[in-house]
């Protein structure tokens, strides 16, 4: 047998997985370590007075989903507190006001009518002026305000960008218009709630005519809601050419349930009706009492003529966080919104609920565990059980070294579900090692010489381990996409030590069994194969 | 020779299959035992599941979690969460929770934060808190169960077949209900990481069974032409004996160290709640792909007109011609079935043996 792809396979597993730890711990990468573990960040969420227990328990669930699909943030613990207050631990300092930013976070959207808006003056939000009724009749654009269309090949996309100027593509050439003093032929109903200083509506009712301030600086008097976030059926962040010239930008794509599609589309067919430069022609999308855009319908659309509904973007721009926000948006969309508004409260980080004594019991308990694992081997397998030895660092360098990796990458932190995962999968480890050596021992016994024993050996163990470690890895796969909280982290640790040991089986143990069995300690000694095997090399060959 | 020389050369005839009845009483009555206490007593869910009560405490003594960890079993509230939260003005609150407690237990709670922070015990309120472990991962968990165990169960027959499917679920939920079994009946504490232990019995239960499986397979393919099923499965059995018992023991060493070592000599009672899970599952587990997966699956097959044929003629091997009347009337019985026409399968191809 040509001994060369043995040696490559077996140093290379070697190189790859202590080098690699090695190259991570030199570099001063640690594994993350959860909330349990290592402590992290809390804060209590207040709700308004008197909300009902089911609206905080509602309020959990969203909060963890959202909070799991960024990714960056594992195991969260999220319960209820007294009667109205929740209380979010998560692990590690990173990304915290992403996260918080995902918990807290209302995500109400609505896509209202625009009746007007109107340029916020400085006076008007410190308060110095009072609340002017002619701003329920009368509008004065920003002075540097614009509406542009521009042309776009692929017929009326309706998008905006977040920022000073309003954007529609249209397919027509471009022109420029600077809106001045509007005066609308149809006054809105002024609503009851308006803040006296800012003269902005206190509160975000779908139901009720608001004004709500927008992104661009602006005041909008807006109409009841034509849909919500509840119309919706997810939402998808994206890039896309937006804007002026078509630069690229962020967007969240919303979709949107069957009925949701038609009433977007009767909305639009209801403001095609007005001119092309009337506010009125404008849907705001609202989020969390924010006008984040308010798009025009493009002007080549007729009069009652509607929008597909899937030509809905949400434009976010194109800053350097942009993708984050836009990613952010979508998650907070695609959960759906908060049942209530919830306010911080007790910001602070938190200790390790496990403290350091358990940790460190932990620890020792593990290696004092492995160093009795591996003289039993030793004792019982002889040098074989040195191949098994010398796998465990070989698998424990691979495993760490993905565990670190994900940390960095992912977020992906270790908590004590983690870490009976790896404990468990050391007894799964050494199984492998032993349904091998037992095959071999079998195989001998049953007339094989060492040697062949030890290529056939491995053929029929390896297909034992493939079978029960795909049972192993079916499960952990399972566990993780379907489960939630502490089962997920667990989940993950056991499928890749799973993975890891068939990778060790078939790239070191094969090649290292095979290569001991055509060495001197093949042969000869108690502590050579020969010895573990409880044979004589008479005895087999007669 | 000794049976440990036996053992260790993979040589030991045991019937395990014959004493098999044995087997199935001792696992029924354990069942029935655990069965029972689980409907009775049920299990105590740590604070994780179920809420209680929440304590916050400023710490002006400074003392560190395990401090107040220690201080707090003194009464009896071992599995109470204690946290240490740094307010971002550096100032320290202690956050204990613990399960629902009666009116005078939630008084000596208070009464102990506030002894060991250095607060006056009137200062302090105390809150109900909900479960973190809700009843949304606990449904998510079971719903990712129920399909595991479905495609678990569709492998098994794909790559075996279903009655082994089915006698390894079988060991498998013999094993959770035993394990479920001893925390009732011992009265410990289910916190998430007991759940995740059990889990991890389901795999490796699973796991264990499926090596026992993959050999019984392979020796029928290379025996089933001339014995009998019972006679195939004990020797699968004895040839996997020294690899099951290593293996229990190479996995319930470093469970065992956890339990022992870190539980009792180095006081993290933490620890003690899932090693334990572990440690009766694995052994649970073991048992089971030996006692009960494996004669299960012996009864089940013994009922197949192939190994009933096979069975016939190692007793007229062993007892000459002389047929019995059960005998005669089983033979009579496979000869009415081939004239309705169920034929038995063929005997299966002899494969190379040297």
């Amino acid at each position: 047998m040509n001994k060369r792809p043995l040696w490559t396979s077996l140093i290379l597993i070697v190189v790859i997985a202590w080098g690699s730890l090695g190259a991570m711990v030199a570099s001063g990468w640690d594994p993350k370590l959860g909330l349990d573990l290592q402590g992290g960040f809390s804060v209590v969420l207040a709700a308004p007075e008197g909300t009902d227990q089911a609206v905080l328990d509602q309020a959990v669930i969203t909060m963890r989903s959202r909070i799991e699909s960024l990714g960056a943030v594992q195991e969260p613990e999220i319960s209820v507190q007294g009667d109205r207050r929740i209380l979010v631990q998560l692990p590690g300092v990173e990304d915290r006001e992403r996260a918080l930013a995902a918990v807290g976070t209302t995500g109400q959207l609505t896509f209202r009518p625009v009746y007007d808006y109107q340029a916020i003056s400085p006076a008007f939000l410190d308060g110095t002026l009072p609340l002017p009724d002619s701003m329920t009749t009368t509008t004065t654009a920003a002075p540097d305000a614009t509406t542009t269309t521009t042309a776009a090949s692929d017929g009326a996309t309706t998008t905006t960008v977040a920022g000073e100027t309003t954007t529609t593509t249209a397919a027509a050439e471009t022109t420029t218009s600077t809106t001045t003093t509007t005066t609308t032929t149809q006054p809105p109903v002024i609503p009851d709630g308006i803040d006296p200083d800012t003269g902005i509506s206190l509160v975000d009712d779908p139901n009720q005519p608001v004004y709500l301030p927008g992104d661009d600086g602006r005041v909008y008097s807006l109409g009841p809601a034509f849909l919500t976030g509840a119309d919706l059926t997810g939402a998808e962040p994206g890039f896309g050419s937006i804007g002026l010239g078509g630069t690229g930008g962020w967007t969240v794509d919303p979709a949107f349930t069957s009925e949701g599609g038609a009433k977007f589309e009767a909305a639009t067919a209801e403001l095609s009706q007005f001119p092309y430069g009337d506010p009125r022609r404008q849907m705001a999308i609202v989020l969390d009492g924010k006008v984040i855009s308010a798009p025009s319908i493009a002007q080549d659309v007729a009069a009652g003529e509607s929008l597909p509904a899937d030509t809905v973007i949400i434009t976010i721009g194109s800053a350097e966080d942009s993708q984050q926000q836009a990613e952010d948006l979508a998650t907070v969309l695609r959960y759906g919104a908060l049942p209530t508004t919830f306010e911080r409260e007790s910001e602070g980080s938190v200790s390790a609920s496990l403290g350091s004594d358990s940790l460190r019991a932990g620890l020792i308990a593990g290696i004092a565990g492995l160093i009795l694992v591996a003289l039993a081997l030793i004792v019982y397998y002889r040098v074989l059980g040195l191949i098994a030895v010398l796998g465990f660092t070989v698998f424990g360098s691979l495993l760490i070294g993905t565990i670190i990796l994900l940390g960095q990458t992912q977020g992906t932190t270790l908590t004590l579900s983690g870490v009976t995962g790896i404990i468990v999968s050391v007894g799964i480890t050494a199984d492998s090692y032993i349904v091998f050596f037992e095959r071999v021992k079998e195989e001998n016994h049953r007339g094989r010489a060492l040697k062949p024993a030890v290529d056939y050996g491995f053929k029929r163990a390896f297909h034992t381990i493939i079978t029960a470690d795909t049972v192993t890895l079916a499960g952990s796969a399972l566990l993780w996409l379907l489960a939630i909280g502490p089962v997920k982290g667990f989940a993950l640790t056991l499928g890749i030590a799973t993975l890891v040991d068939v990778i060790v089986a078939y790239y070191f143990t094969r090649p290292f069994a095979q290569l001991l069995v055509r060495s001197g300690l093949g042969e000869g000694g108690a502590m050579s194969i020969r010895g573990a095997m409880g044979t004589t090399a008479t005895e087999v060959t007669s | 020779m000794s049976v440990w020389g036996d053992l260790y050369r993979g040589e030991t005839e045991f019937d395990f299959v014959r004493n098999r009845r044995r087997f199935f009483i001792i696992s029924g009555v354990l069942i029935l035992v655990s069965i029972i206490s689980l409907f009775t007593r049920g299990l105590d869910g740590s604070v994780d599941f179920t809420g209680g009560a929440i304590v916050e405490a400023p710490n002006h003594s400074g003392q560190d979690v395990g401090a107040y960890r220690a201080n707090l079993s003194e009464i009896g509230l071992a599995g109470a969460r204690v946290q240490i939260r740094t307010e971002p003005d550096g100032s320290e609150t202690v956050v204990v929770q613990t399960e629902a407690l009666a009116v005078d237990m939630r008084d000596q709670l208070v009464a102990k934060v506030a002894e060991i922070s250095g607060d006056n015990p009137n200062d302090l309120s105390i809150e109900a808190v909900g479960p973190t472990f809700g009843s949304e991962i606990t449904r998510r968990a079971i719903e990712a169960l129920v399909i595991f165990l479905l495609v678990v169960a569709l492998f098994i027959t794909w790559t075996f077949e279903w009655k082994m499917a089915a006698a390894a679920l079988t060991a498998l939920f013999h094993d959770l209900i035993i394990t479920a079994g001893v925390y009732s009946i011992v009265g410990f504490q289910v916190t998430p990481a007991t759940v995740i232990a059990i889990l991890t019995i389901l795999g490796y239960s699973l796991y264990d069974t499926v090596v026992v499986f993959d050999k019984i397979t392979e020796n029928v393919h290379e025996l089933g032409n001339r014995h009998t099923f019972t006679e195939i499965a004990n020797l699968s059995m004895n040839q996997v004996l020294m690899r099951s018992l290593n293996t229990s023991l190479t996995s319930l060493l470093p469970i065992g160290s956890l339990l022992f070592v870190g539980s009792y000599l180095l006081g993290a009672a933490t620890l003690r709640e899932f090693a334990l899970a572990l440690f009766i599952g694995i052994a649970a587990g073991t048992y089971s792909s030996i006692f009960v997966a494996t004669p299960l699956l012996t009864e089940w097959k013994e009922t197949e007109p192939q190994w009933q044929r096979m069975q016939r003629r190692a007793s007229r091997r062993t007892s000459g011609i002389q047929l019995n009347e059960a005998q005669v009337a089983s033979v009579k019985a496979a000869e009415e079935k081939r004239a309705t026409g169920a034929t038995p399968r063929a005997p299966k191809r002899r494969t190379k043996h040297r």
